[in-house]
């Protein structure tokens, strides 16, 4: 049922011949804290071919964040080397080619939900992205009625949509997010997981995504990787066809899938002593 | 909080308890030993028959406090935005004001009226200075208070400085700027009426009549001053309050 990393889904985006151009590559990274008796990222190597969505599952602490917060550039690995689509973090977000989704929505509260939506149009306009329309993004996140509200006055899982609209607005290359449902009870969760795959199915943009849930990773994910103490253990792909219709919960393949996740889980975590 | 609120019995019957005892104990106090406070049917006279002086006195004390309040205030907003933008310039300018605000600002005042003169300007810089630092701090942190993850968004997007002040740190920082007025708008009415104690000069301004008064035992004049004073300091910070709330609603903070 499991099977080793799965192949790359080439989009015709990437320069041909700058090596590395097609994937997101971590390169014996490792970052250290201060306060910590281990690394937060411990010699970690990693490749994602392009148009994947990778899901990285593991406890609290695991570094998942920081992982996340290195492939965007906002911190910087102590050594190895991280390169997304071929240039580094850095020069990727200059670009616009991040989308990032953090565990809070992080909407500005002084913004309607279709301004919040527009901001990463309104900033770095020097970078060239391909605009979507705001308004059909909403509409595909059943929030066209809320077009016109503020953040203050939604659900959990509205604001959440909109933190995914928002990234979804520039047309990122690469979509980082961090435990973007860890807030939401488990149907808000479904429900908006299934909009993702939705929205992600169209445009395959490279994802990775950070969760605590098995079930949400293997609903979504091309590839699993689990993460204990700074450490990934080997990728596992899901080999659950798509799309992925709503109810896919409920059925067998998925229930293996979710078990044999969870003992890969438990086996990482007896090997890393975690 | 809409009006209706404000009705319910749960809302102001504590204040008004709390006020009537204070009242009744001030009474108790005056009416057993008169030396000590006029009863407060004299004050009231005291106020009846001179609420034209009373009120003119208090206009020129606002006309000091509120362009010392606004100066500071606009002063103390812009360099928080500097020093926000520089630490080389928060670790430069950030110790000055903290020796600013513990240095007895009131000793100033001699020396100000040195260069300022006698008349009401060295009293609207001494407001400026006492409401400074609390403006100065509430900024600070405000201009720091942006929701992480959506300062994460704004460096993802590789947002210039200016953008992601613009966009996200200035407006972010609302309800802060709001405490700061909260805080420093009384405060300036204190700074001017101490000023106007300790420097005497134009012979206008509440707390140099009340100053006045005291000296020549008028004490009933006097307790009335302070109370017109106090009245103002209430509404200043009521009309802050209210705008507060109303803006911080209407802006999605609440
Ligand atoms: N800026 C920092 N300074 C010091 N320690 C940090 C910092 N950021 C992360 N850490 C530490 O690194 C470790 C990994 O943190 P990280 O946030 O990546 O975990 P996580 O897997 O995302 O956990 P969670 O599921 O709780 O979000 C933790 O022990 C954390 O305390
Ligand atoms: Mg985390």
């Amino acid at each position: 049922m499991l099977r080793a990393t799965s192949g790359p889904r080439d989009r015709l985006l990437s320069a041909p011949g700058t090596p590395g151009a097609d994937c997101i590559v971590l390169d014996g990274v490792t970052k250290r804290f201060d306060a910590m008796a281990w690394p937060a990222l411990d010699e970690v190597s990693l490749s994602i071919p392009q148009g994947q969505f990778f899901t990285v599952i593991g406890p609290s602490g695991a570094g998942k964040s920081t992982l996340l917060r290195v492939l965007a550039g906002i911190s910087r690995p102590d050594s190895g080397r991280v390169s997304v689509f071929g240039e580094p973090p850095e020069q990727a977000s200059r670009a616009k080619h991040l989308g990032w989704v953090p565990q809070s929505p992080a909407l500005l509260p002084w913004r309607s939900v279709i301004d919040n939506v527009r901001l990463p149009l309104q900033v770095n306009r020097g970078a060239k992205c391909e605009a979507r329309d705001p308004e059909e993004l909403l509409a595909r996140l059943n929030l066209s009625h809320a077009r016109d509200m503020l953040p203050a006055h939604l659900s959990g899982g509205m604001r959440q949509r909109v933190a995914i609209a928002r990234a979804f607005a520039f047309r990122p290359r690469l979509l980082l997010m961090d435990e973007p449902f860890g807030a939401l009870d488990e149907m808000t969760r479904e429900h908006v997981a299934h909009l993702l795959l939705e929205l992600w199915q169209a445009e395959k943009p490279t994802v990775i995504f950070v969760t605590h849930s098995v079930g949400e990773a293997v609903l979504l994910s091309d590839t699993v990787a689990v993460i204990g103490r700074g450490r990934l253990s080997p990728s596992v792909g899901i080999d659950l066809g798509r799309p992925r219709p709503e109810g896919i919960e409920d059925s067998q393949g998925f229930h293996q899938l979710t078990a044999s996740l969870r003992a890969q889980l438990r086996r990482a975590f007896s090997d890393a002593g975690g | 909080m809409r009006t209706a609120e404000l009705l319910r019995p749960s809302r102001w019957l504590p204040t008004a308890v709390a006020a009537a005892v204070v009242l009744g104990a001030w009474q108790l106090v005056a009416t057993s030993t008169t030396a000590v406070l006029p009863t407060l049917g004299s004050i009231w006279s005291a106020f009846t028959g001179n609420a034209g002086t009373l009120f003119a006195n208090a206009g020129d004390t606002l006309e000091e406090a509120l362009p010392g309040l606004a100066g500071s205030y606009v002063v103390a907003v812009l360099l928080a935005v500097v020093m926000s933008q520089s630490r080389m310039l928060t670790r430069a300018l950030l110790p000055l004001a903290i020796a600013l605000n513990v240095s007895p600002v009131i000793a100033f005042a001699p020396p100000l009226t040195v260069f300022l003169g006698l008349g009401q300007m060295p009293r609207v810089v001494l407001a400026a200075i006492i409401t400074f630092f609390p403006s100065l701090i509430n900024a600070i942190v405000g201009l720091a208070s942006a929701d992480r993850g959506a300062v994460e968004v704004f460096e993802t997007l590789h947002a210039s400085r200016w953008e992601t002040l613009w966009r996200l740190r200035l407006p972010a920082s609302l309800p802060y700027l709001f405490a700061a007025a909260r805080i420093s708008a009384p405060l300036s009415i204190v700074g001017a009426t101490v000023a106007e104690m300790v420097l005497g000069g134009v012979n206008v301004g509440l707390g140099r009549q009340i100053q006045t008064w005291s000296s020549y035992a008028e004490l009933n004049l006097a307790w009335a001053g302070i109370a017109v004073l106090a009245f103002f300091g209430l509404l200043i910070t009521g009309i802050v309050v209210a705008l507060e709330s109303w803006v911080l609603k209407a802006r999605g903070f609440r």
